[in-house]
């Protein structure tokens, strides 16, 4: 059940994020859906699932892309499995530090990726970070922490994190 | 004595089942059974290790892996495509009509000086074959099209990429050119069997072979990170100014020679610079193409053919 789940929500999040992204962008750039629910995954269900989760939706989202599988997989996986480890060092975490956690992780991972993708030229570092990088972290952070409000105040989030905190 | 050990054992069970364990055991006190999160670990790792030792072999495994998966994820996209251009028509048709008559009025003129300039144009072609059919030119075969529909762009901010409802199951394929009956849009980089990743002309990681329609000189047509495109390699001696038309010249795969690119904005020449270069205004919006022509490969001839490579002797 949860598999067919995860199917489900990837399917949703690629059609989401080819259709109906491309108009909610900030300076040109769109939120990173798959990079949310991957973070929340992991942080929710352990790094494993992170994981796991990560390596599908990367791939998945890959081959509605130019970007190369290897790239998007890889950076997808270790995303989720980063927040799996940093979910089981936290007993609870207000929506408010979720949002600077992604911030950060968003950054990062966003001044990993001119260097692995192999851009042109013209895109170099200083350009990545005004134009991609900053202002889509700011949104993947926004809707995040969204998402993780709405889900805190409907469902106990301790009961599904302490299963694998143990 | 075998009752009361299996007695002991369950009892130990049953207290790890519920979390009452010492508390080196709630270290490795996981979801899954041990084994499988083993497994799967394990396979995680192999594959990452794959990924890095093997990239080319194993991203054409997934590519070609991803081929069905791609089928069935492309049907809720279809899906939402298909939601999202209704309630756009019923926006576009309806509700954003404001300034539509300035438009009109601006596009009336605008077909007046066409209907001008096609009857000149007319003219030219008739010209062009006479000439062609006196000089016994080998008549260049119009390139077989396939219309397909824009449903997407890309999933990423990387890069500019528009996708399209058709795939390799239609005949689609890597290096295609894509093109709108206004110009060029730019070539296919992936496909799946029903859909196909289209990277613009306007990303700054592509590249196409093109042509100053007026001077004939020759360049590389590549993106900016702007949205527009820029001619790079012209000759130092060219005389190209702004206002020139771009066409592809054909020398390289996916383009049939003539396809408008764009209109020459601005010439760079920098001091001590071997060649000069040139901004494109490109002559389709790529934020604004719905409708798409894909040119399918060998239905076009290259230079090669079109000009007759000599034949070995025998």
């Amino acid at each position: 059940m949860k598999t067919l789940t995860y199917i489900a929500l990837i399917a949703g999040i690629v059609s989401i994020q080819s259709v109906l992204l491309p108009h909610v962008s900030l300076w040109g750039a769109k939120p990173d859906l798959g990079f949310v629910a991957v973070c929340l995954i992991g942080l929710l269900g352990g790094e494993l699932e992170g994981l796991l989760v990560g390596l599908v939706l990367g791939w998945a989202m890959s081959l509605f892309s130019a970007q190369d599988v290897l790239s998007a997989a890889v950076m997808k996986g270790a995303v989720g499995f980063i927040a799996g480890l940093a979910g089981r060092q936290v007993a609870y975490m207000s929506p408010a530090l979720l949002v600077l956690g992604l911030l950060i992780l968003s950054c990062l991972v966003g001044f990993i990726t001119p260097f692995a993708l192999r851009l042109s030229a013209q895109q170099d570092l200083w350009w990545a970070l005004w134009t991609i990088v900053l202002p889509q972290a700011a949104l993947d952070a926004i809707i995040g922490g969204a998402v993780y409000w709405l889900i805190s105040s409907h469902f106990s989030l301790e009961q599904w994190g302490s299963e694998y905190r143990m | 004595m075998s009752w009361i050990s299996f007695g002991k054992y369950r009892s130990c069970r049953k207290r790890i089942i519920f979390g009452k364990m010492p508390s080196l055991m709630r270290m490795v006190n996981f979801r899954l059974s041990y084994n499988a999160r083993r497994v799967a670990l394990a396979l995680a790792v192999i594959l990452v290790l794959g990924f890095l030792l093997l990239p080319g072999q194993l991203q054409t495994v997934f590519q070609a892996v991803g081929s069905p998966f791609g089928w069935i994820i492309s049907w809720p996209l279809q899906a939402v495509a298909g939601i999202h251009d209704r309630v756009a028509g019923v926006w576009g048709q309806y509700v954003a009509l404001q300034g539509v008559e300035e438009d009109n009025r601006h596009l009336r003129r605008e077909v007046d000086l066409l209907k001008e300039q096609n009857a000149q144009l007319r003219e030219s072609a008739a010209a062009t074959d006479r000439l062609v059919a006196l000089l016994e030119f080998k008549k260049q075969a119009l390139p077989t099209l396939i219309a397909a529909q824009v449903i997407g762009r890309d999933t990423g901010n990387w890069y500019k990429t528009i996708i399209l409802n058709k795939g390799t199951s239609d005949g689609l394929q890597s290096d295609q050119g894509v093109i709108t009956p206004a110009g060029v849009v730019g070539r296919i980089v992936k496909t799946t069997s029903s859909t196909s990743v289209v990277l613009l002309m306007t990303d700054p990681n592509n590249a196409i072979a093109g042509l100053i329609q007026r001077t004939r000189d020759e360049g590389i047509v590549e993106g900016t990170t702007h949205g527009s495109a820029r001619l790079k390699y012209i000759p130092l001696l060219s005389g190209a100014r702004p206002g020139d038309r771009v066409v592809t010249s054909g020398l390289v795969g996916g383009f049939p020679r003539g396809l408008a690119i764009g209109t020459i904005t601005r010439i760079d020449k920098e001091d001590e610079a071997l060649f000069q270069s040139a901004e494109i205004s490109p002559e389709v919006d790529p934020n604004r193409v719905e409708e798409v022509l894909v040119i399918l490969p060998s239905s076009f001839p290259t230079e090669g053919e079109r000009l007759g490579a000599p034949k070995p002797k025998s």
